[in-house]
C-alpha cells in the first residue's frame, strides 16, 4: 500500500509531537525512540524510518517551527504591508510564540548547546533554511520596493539574522519577566537598531573601511612575504577580480 | 523615524544615572557664583541654576519618552506652585509616546486575548487611528460592531518604576531636604492607576450606568475582551472639539453641551462621588442630535465623603462670598493652608488660596455665566497662578490633593467653555450644592 505524502507528514508531526512531550518530562538523555514510538502509537521501524536518530528528531522540530511560522505568516492579512522590520519583527515573534509550548523542550536544547555541549551551533546551521531563505526573501522584496537600499554583504545578511535570532531565543529561555515581557522589549528595541543599520550607509562605510585597511595594508604584508613574482601577479590577478569584480 | 524609549535595565539606569550627574555639576556652580556674586544678583543666578537643572532633567526624560512624559504631566498637576521654569519644561517635554508597530500589536492582542487580531475581529486596522494613555487605539469589527480597541506599551508598568527615581531625585534637589515623599508615591500611585485599564474598564461601566443625562453617551466594554492591558469599546463617532467648532455651529447649541457637561461634573460629583478628572477636550465627542460622547476613564476620581461634606461647605460659602474669617479655617480644615502662626495663614490665605479661589468661584456666583462674553477668563486664571508662583517658590506643603484634583478639573472644564463662547446656568449645580446633605446622599 503506498502511503499518501500528506499521511507521511501526518505521522511525522504526530511522532515529533509524542517525541517532544516525552524528552519534556523525561529529558532528552533519558527519552528512548522506543518509548517515542510507543507515545505516538507507531512500531519501532516506522520511528527509525523517520527518524534515524534523536539529533536528527530535533533538526526536525526546529524544521517543522520555521515551516509553521512562515505559513502563519502567510496568513496574515496585508503582510506585504508591513515595513521590513515589521516582517523581521513578526518572524521572530510567531517563532517563539510557535516555542511556547514546548518551551521546557527548547530549554533543554539551549543548554545542550550553550552548557553541555551535547549539541554543536553548527550542526543546527543545517535547519535555518528555510528560516533564511524566508528573510532572503524580505530583504529581497524591500530591496526591490526601494524600501531599503542594496546593503553591503547582503548575501551574509540572512544568515547573520538568524544568528541574531539564535541569540533572541537564548535571551527568552533565562528571561523571567512576567509573559516574557523582557523579550518583547528586547526584540523591539534589538530590531530599532537593526532597522537603522539597515535604513543607515553605515553597513557600506564599514566596508569601505574594510577594504581601506585590506588595500593599504594587508595587500603591501603580502607582497612583502611573498618573494615569487609568478605567485605575487596570480594572488593580484584574483584580489583584482575581487575588488573590481 | 521615532527612537524607541531605551528600556532595558541598563539603559535607563545610565540615562538617569547621567542625569544625575549632570545636575550635580550644575548645582556646584551655582553654588560658587552665588558665593561670589553679590546679594542681588544671587536670585538672578538661582533662576538660572534652576534652569540648568530643569534642562538637564527634561533633557533626561525627553530620552525616555512614554512614562516620562506622563510623569511629567502629573508633576505640573500636582504641584501647582513649582517653580515656573519647571513647567515650562514640562510643557515642553510633550512629546508622543513610541508607537506600537504592527508586529507587537499582533503580538500583544494574541497575548492579552489568546488569539490573533485577524482571528478575534472580521476586521482590524493596524495602523492606530489615536494615541491613548501610554497606548495607543486600533479600529476594529467585532461581531459586526465597530469597536475601539486600546492597548499599552509592553513593560510600561516596569518603567515607571526606574522613571520615578529619576523624579524622585529632582522634586528633592528643589525641594531643598523638605520631605517629598508623598508627592512621588501620590504621582507613582496615579500613573499605576492610570496603566491598569481594568480599572478603566470598571470606571467607564461606573459612568455608563450612572448618567444624569440621556444625552451623554459612554462606550460599552466588551468585557470578555478587555483585560489590564487591552480595553475593547463600543466605538463612538462623532466630532472632534476642532472640527465641531469649525462647523460654526449655533450658540444655543454651544451652549447645550456646555451645560451638558458643567451639570454631569457637578451630578457625577454629588450623586456618586466620582469625576472624569480629564477634561481634556479630545475625551469629548460632538455626536449627531446634540448627544456628546465621553471617552478615556483612565483618570477618574474618587472623592471621600468626610472630604465632599467640607468641600459643599466650604464652595457654599464661597459663592455667597461669606467673610474671610468663616473661609480660612475651612481651608485650614481642609488642609490647603499649613497649620502655622496666625499670620502667615493668613497671609498664605490673602496671596496665594484666595487670588486662586476668587477665580474658581466667579462663574457660579451669578444664576448664568457667559464665557463668550468673559473670554479672558483662564488669560487672567493663568496671570493669577503665574503672580502666585512668583510669591510662593518650592513649597512643597502637602495640600490636599482632591481639593487641588477638583479645582484643577474644573477649571479645565471653564477652559472649554471658554473656547466655545458658551453660557451656562448654574441653577441645577447649586441646587446639587444646596441639596447635598453629605453621609449617604445620592447612594
Amino acid at each position: 500500500m503506498k502511503i499518501s505524502q500528506s499521511a507521511k507528514e501526518k505521522t511525522r508531526i504526530n511522532i515529533l509531537g509524542a517525541a517532544v512531550d516525552l524528552i519534556i518530562q523525561k529529558g532528552f538523555e533519558n527519552a528512548s525512540l522506543r518509548e517515542m514510538a510507543k507515545a505516538a502509537g507507531v512500531s519501532n521501524p516506522t520511528i527509525y524510518n523517520y527518524f534515524p536518530s534523536k539529533e536528527k528528531l530535533l533538526y526536525a522540530y526546529i524544521e517543522l517551527k520555521h515551516q509553521e511560522a512562515r505559513e502563519a505568516l502567510e496568513a496574515i492579512d496585508g503582510f506585504e504591508t508591513f515595513t521590513l522590520r515589521e516582517q523581521l519583527q513578526t518572524l521572530v515573534e510567531t517563532e517563539l510564540e510557535l516555542y511556547l509550548e514546548d518551551r521546557e523542550f527548547i530549554v533543554q536544547i539551549a543548554d545542550m548547546v550553550f552548557r553541555s555541549s551535547g549539541l554543536r551551533v553548527d550542526t543546527l546551521y543545517a535547519t535555518n533554511e528555510l528560516f533564511v531563505r524566508t528573510v532572503d526573501e524580505m530583504l529581497s522584496i524591500a530591496i526591490e520596493a526601494g524600501e531599503i537600499k542594496e546593503p553591503p554583504f547582503r548575501e551574509q545578511l540572512p544568515r547573520l539574522f538568524w544568528d541574531y535570532y539564535i541569540m533572541v531565543v537564548a535571551y527568552w529561555i533565562k528571561d523571567e519577566s512576567e509573559a516574557f515581557e523582557n523579550t518583547t522589549q528586547f526584540i523591539d528595541h534589538s530590531m530599532g537598531v537593526i532597522e537603522a543599520l539597515l535604513h543607515s550607509d553605515i553597513l557600506s562605510r564599514v566596508s569601505d573601511l574594510g577594504m581601506f585597511f585590506f588595500k593599504t595594508h594587508l595587500l603591501s604584508s603580502i607582497q612583502k612575504f611573498t618573494t615569487q613574482k609568478e605567485k605575487l601577479g596570480v594572488i593580484k590577478c584574483k584580489l583584482g577580480e575581487v575588488l573590481h569584480g | 523615524m521615532v527612537k524607541p524609549p531605551p528600556s532595558s535595565k541598563l539603559s535607563r539606569g545610565t540615562v538617569v544615572g547621567k542625569a544625575l550627574l549632570k545636575i550635580g555639576a550644575a548645582h556646584g556652580k551655582g553654588l560658587v557664583k552665588r558665593t561670589l556674586g553679590s546679594r542681588s544678583e544671587s536670585n538672578a543666578h538661582a533662576e538660572q541654576t534652576h534652569e540648568q537643572i530643569a534642562d538637564i532633567i527634561f533633557d533626561a526624560l525627553g530620552e525616555l519618552k512614554g512614562v516620562s512624559v506622563k510623569i511629567a504631566q502629573q508633576v505640573a498637576l500636582g504641584m501647582p506652585f513649582l517653580s515656573p521654569v519647571y513647567l515650562e519644561r514640562i510643557a515642553r517635554s510633550f512629546n508622543s509616546i513610541p508607537p506600537l508597530n504592527k508586529a507587537l500589536v499582533r503580538k500583544i492582542v494574541k497575548q492579552e486575548l489568546g488569539r490573533y487580531p485577524n482571528e478575534l475581529f472580521e476586521k482590524f486596522e493596524s495602523d492606530a487611528f489615536a494615541a491613548a494613555s501610554l497606548g495607543q487605539v486600533h479600529k476594529a469589527l467585532y461581531k459586526g460592531d465597530e469597536v475601539a480597541v486600546k492597548m499599552q506599551y509592553p513593560g510600561i508598568r516596569q518603567s515607571i518604576g526606574s522613571d520615578m527615581s529619576l523624579i524622585h531625585f529632582a522634586i528633592k534637589r528643589f525641594a531643598k531636604g523638605q520631605n517629598v515623599d508623598h508627592i512621588v508615591s501620590e504621582i507613582e500611585g496615579r500613573l499605576y492607576e492610570e496603566i491598569d485599564y481594568a480599572l478603566e474598564a470598571e470606571n467607564c461601566t461606573f459612568f455608563g450606568s450612572h448618567r444624569h443625562n440621556d444625552a451623554i453617551v459612554i462606550p460599552t466594554v466588551y468585557g470578555e475582551l478587555s483585560t489590564e492591558k487591552i480595553l475593547v469599546t463600543s466605538l463612538l463617532r462623532g466630532l472632534s472639539f476642532e472640527e465641531y467648532l469649525a462647523t460654526d455651529p449655533a450658540q444655543e447649541e454651544k451652549d447645550a453641551y456646555a451645560q451638558l457637561l458643567f451639570d454631569s461634573f457637578f451630578y457625577t460629583l454629588y450623586k456618586h462621588r466620582r469625576i472624569h478628572a480629564d477634561p481634556n477636550p479630545g475625551n469629548f465627542l460632538f455626536m449627531e442630535g446634540g448627544k456628546l460622547g465621553l471617552i478615556d476613564f483612565g483618570c477618574v476620581k474618587q472623592v471621600e465623603d468626610a472630604f465632599l461634606e467640607k468641600y459643599n461647605r466650604l464652595h457654599i460659602d464661597l459663592v455667597e462670598n461669606r467673610h474671610d474669617g468663616v473661609v480660612i479655617p475651612q481651608y485650614i480644615d481642609l488642609n490647603m493652608i499649613a497649620r502655622s502662626d496666625e499670620a502667615s495663614m493668613e497671609q498664605f490665605y490673602t496671596e496665594v488660596i484666595k487670588p486662586l479661589d476668587t477665580l474658581y468661584k466667579e462663574p457660579l456666583i451669578g444664576e448664568s455665566y457667559d464665557f463668550g462674553t468673559n473670554s479672558d477668563f483662564s488669560k487672567r486664571g493663568f496671570e493669577m497662578i503665574f503672580k502666585v508662583q512668583q510669591k510662593q517658590f518650592h513649597s512643597v506643603h502637602r495640600l490636599n490633593e482632591q481639593f487641588l484634583f477638583l479645582n484643577r478639573t474644573l477649571l479645565g472644564y471653564y477652559a472649554i467653555f471658554e473656547k466655545m463662547g458658551a453660557r451656562i446656568e448654574t441653577g441645577y449645580v447649586k441646587g446639587l450644592m444646596r441639596d447635598f446633605k453629605g453621609g449617604k446622599d445620592g447612594k
